[in-house]
């Protein structure tokens, strides 16, 4: 056994050790915390970008945990997808942790940040483990850990609004959750395995008494799965959730968290169930264009309410409702130039939400500014953070030359692939509404104002404007460079329907 | 109706009820620890199905020890996944019990109807 081979478990091992001791470094000075965390991060990042050569399309690496061969024991099975939402994870993670050394010292008391780093590094371990696990009661366990750790995270201000918000967003969780225990449950009842990819195979030769089974258990899957994604009919915990929360924290649960709901739609929508199943049941189809019709739908609603909002943060938040709609809209074309653009849209919103959260949270900082009308001129005090706003705004817009015209494009096409021209006009219109929910701010921030020669700059703190600056400058790399991700994706795609 | 088939599936019909009976309180009471409750119970109706599953008439513990086993054996699985099943839920209802105690701190009341109802956006 070489140091390699164990690669798999140390990604989630090692940020759980470090989540563990956070709280006892803390007994000893609060301060030290945030190095602490900085380190666990930066490590389990190194160690997830050194998986990067092993893995491809077709082409997965798989560790079975305890040495239990699959069908028995829990197997750890990282694909081409679960590499890119590890990937994401990682490195997003470590600017979060980054960005809450300053804000996090600034919005709660220094006793209780040992425990907010502590809370931040379990998240991340458990989305970490919810991507690379391929045991579906795993992915459940994983899924409650990053669940109840993000309503304590959404509450850890203790505010008025912000208690409120993480108990609406607990009720409709902890159904979900339920609703996905249930599913399991029904799934294993049938087919007797936990194991994704010997489900798959069980599902492949379903005797037709148990058709309707797993029917019922795809439904209640993509229902609970579709709570956690804030897909539209049950996105309404998300913007009061994401806007109250610390900026931080939003941009953790608007980059990240939500896009775990996605991932497991995937996961059981094709991984588990997918291709082999659709010869089983024609409700396989049937359902995959319902829940893109729920993505459609979310598309226009999301940005309709962004569009309306006063409060940048709930602009933001209503924002990211229609980007789920992208995203689970290109997964279930069932096309694989859509599912690439689906994923890519994954990264791509990822760092323009994150940046737009994390610039909103500069503004929170240095002038409490909540409202969009009172950022007049604030361009030019804070020109760093604004123009991270602007560049970001490129790519949540979906203008070229950033990564959000790239999964677009690639969405696009996946609409003409699969012949349904009203979702082209869906995704072309909801890109003219984030141009306006965008540019609005644009425009309050350089365009309005008082025009003085004599205006002086102040900036937020250098360990908040720089995580913002960089993933803004990411939107506009992996824009131009999309040509190493976006062809291994669509490979990776094209064998899972063909499967 | 067939109420012999019914008495045979005791547990399903009785983990159903519980299921209903916990949607129900979720989403219709306005109180929030009775929500709580509702939720709890939810979550065992759930549980009350996962172990049915396992059952079987008359089956043994699967300990395999010296001898070979002679009698049908119950799955141990659905077992592990309660018990994992029931410490998430421990979990669950442990934040929302302080989210209710901080609710009722900051707003003197446990009544969804006031609190959930004075929605600022």
């Amino acid at each position: 056994m070489n140091a390699s081979f164990d690669h798999p478990v140390l990604i989630v091992a090692i940020p759980l050790l470090f989540a563990a001791l956070c709280p006892i470094v803390g007994l000893f000075n609060h301060r030290l915390c945030i190095w602490f965390s900085l380190l666990g991060t930066a490590l389990t990042s190194f160690l997830t970008l050194t998986l990067i050569g092993g893995i491809g399309p077709g082409k997965s690496l798989s560790y079975y945990l305890g040495g239990w061969e699959p069908p028995w024991g829990i197997e750890i099975r990282i694909d081409l997808f679960g590499l890119l939402m590890v990937c994401i994870i990682a490195v997003g993670g470590l600017f979060l942790v980054l960005y809450s050394w300053k804000y996090m010292q600034h919005e709660i008391p220094e006793a209780r940040l040992p425990y907010y780093y502590s809370l931040l590094l379990l998240i991340y371990t458990s989305m970490l483990g919810f991507c690379i696990t391929g045991d579906i009661f795993n992915m459940f366990v994983f899924m409650e850990i990053f669940s109840i750790t993000s309503y304590a995270l959404v509450a850890i201000s203790g505010e008025k609004e912000a208690v409120r918000a993480a108990f609406k967003y607990l009720l409709m969780g902890a159904t979900s959750s339920v609703c996905i225990l249930l599913a399991i449950t029904f799934l294993y009842s049938v087919t007797g395995s936990l194991n994704m990819l010997d489900t798959s195979n069980i599902l492949r030769h379903l005797s037709p008494d148990y058709v309707k089974v797993s029917l019922v258990a795809l439904l209640l899957f993509v229902t609970g799965f579709s709570v956690k994604a804030a897909l539209f009919p049950v996105h309404v915990w998300l913007p009061e959730a994401h806007a109250i929360a610390p900026s931080p924290v939003s941009a953790l649960l608007s980059a990240l968290v939500i896009k775990m709901g996605v991932f497991g739609i995937f996961r059981i929508l094709f991984t588990v169930y997918g291709a082999g199943f659709s010869h089983v049941s024609a409700n396989w189809k049937t359902l995959s264009g319902i829940v893109a019709w729920a993505a459609a739908l979310a598309i226009l609603v999301g940005a309709s309410f962004a569009v309306a909002q006063k409060d940048l943060k709930l602009m933001i938040a209503y924002s990211s409702v229609s980007h789920i709609g992208y995203i689970i809209l290109g997964i279930c074309l069932l096309s694989y130039h859509g599912m690439a653009g689906g994923f890519y849209n994954i990264l791509a919103h990822a760092m323009g939400k994150a940046c737009f959260f994390l610039v909103a949270g500069c503004f929170i900082y240095k002038k409490g500014l909540r409202k969009i009308e009172d950022l007049k001129g604030l361009g030019r005090i804070m020109p760093l953070s604004s123009g991270a706003f602007a560049l970001a705004s490129l790519s949540v817009i979906g203008l070229p030359p950033s990564a959000g015209f790239i999964a677009k494009w690639n969405i696009l096409w996946g609409c003409v692939d699969s012949k349904k021209y009203v979702f082209m006009a869906v995704v072309l219109a909801g890109s003219i509404l984030a141009a306006v929910y965008c540019l609005k701010v644009v425009y309050y921030l350089f365009f309005t104002g008082p025009r003085l020669d004599n205006t002086r700059i102040e900036e937020a703190p250098a360990a908040m404007c720089i995580p913002a600056a960089l993933l803004s400058l990411g939107t506009l790399i992996f824009g131009i460079f999309s040509g190493t991700i976006i062809p291994a994706l669509n490979s990776a795609s094209r064998i899972l329907m063909i499967k | 109706m067939n109420w012999s088939r019914i008495l045979q599936n005791f547990n399903y019909a009785v983990s159903l009820l519980l299921f209903l009976m916990g949607l129900y309180t979720v989403a219709v009471k306005p109180n929030l620890v009775k929500k709580l409750m509702g939720l709890n119970v939810l979550e065992t109706s759930v549980f009350l199905f996962i172990v049915s599953i396992g059952m079987v008439d008359s089956g043994q513990a699967p300990v395999l020890g010296g001898e070979t086993l002679h009698q049908a054996v119950v799955n141990p699985i659905p077992q592990a996944l309660i018990l994992t099943g029931i410490v998430v839920a421990v979990s669950t209802t442990a934040v929302a019990l302080s989210l209710c105690l901080k609710i009722h701190q900051k707003y003197d009341s446990l009544d969804a109807r006031e609190i959930l109802g004075k929605v600022v956006f």
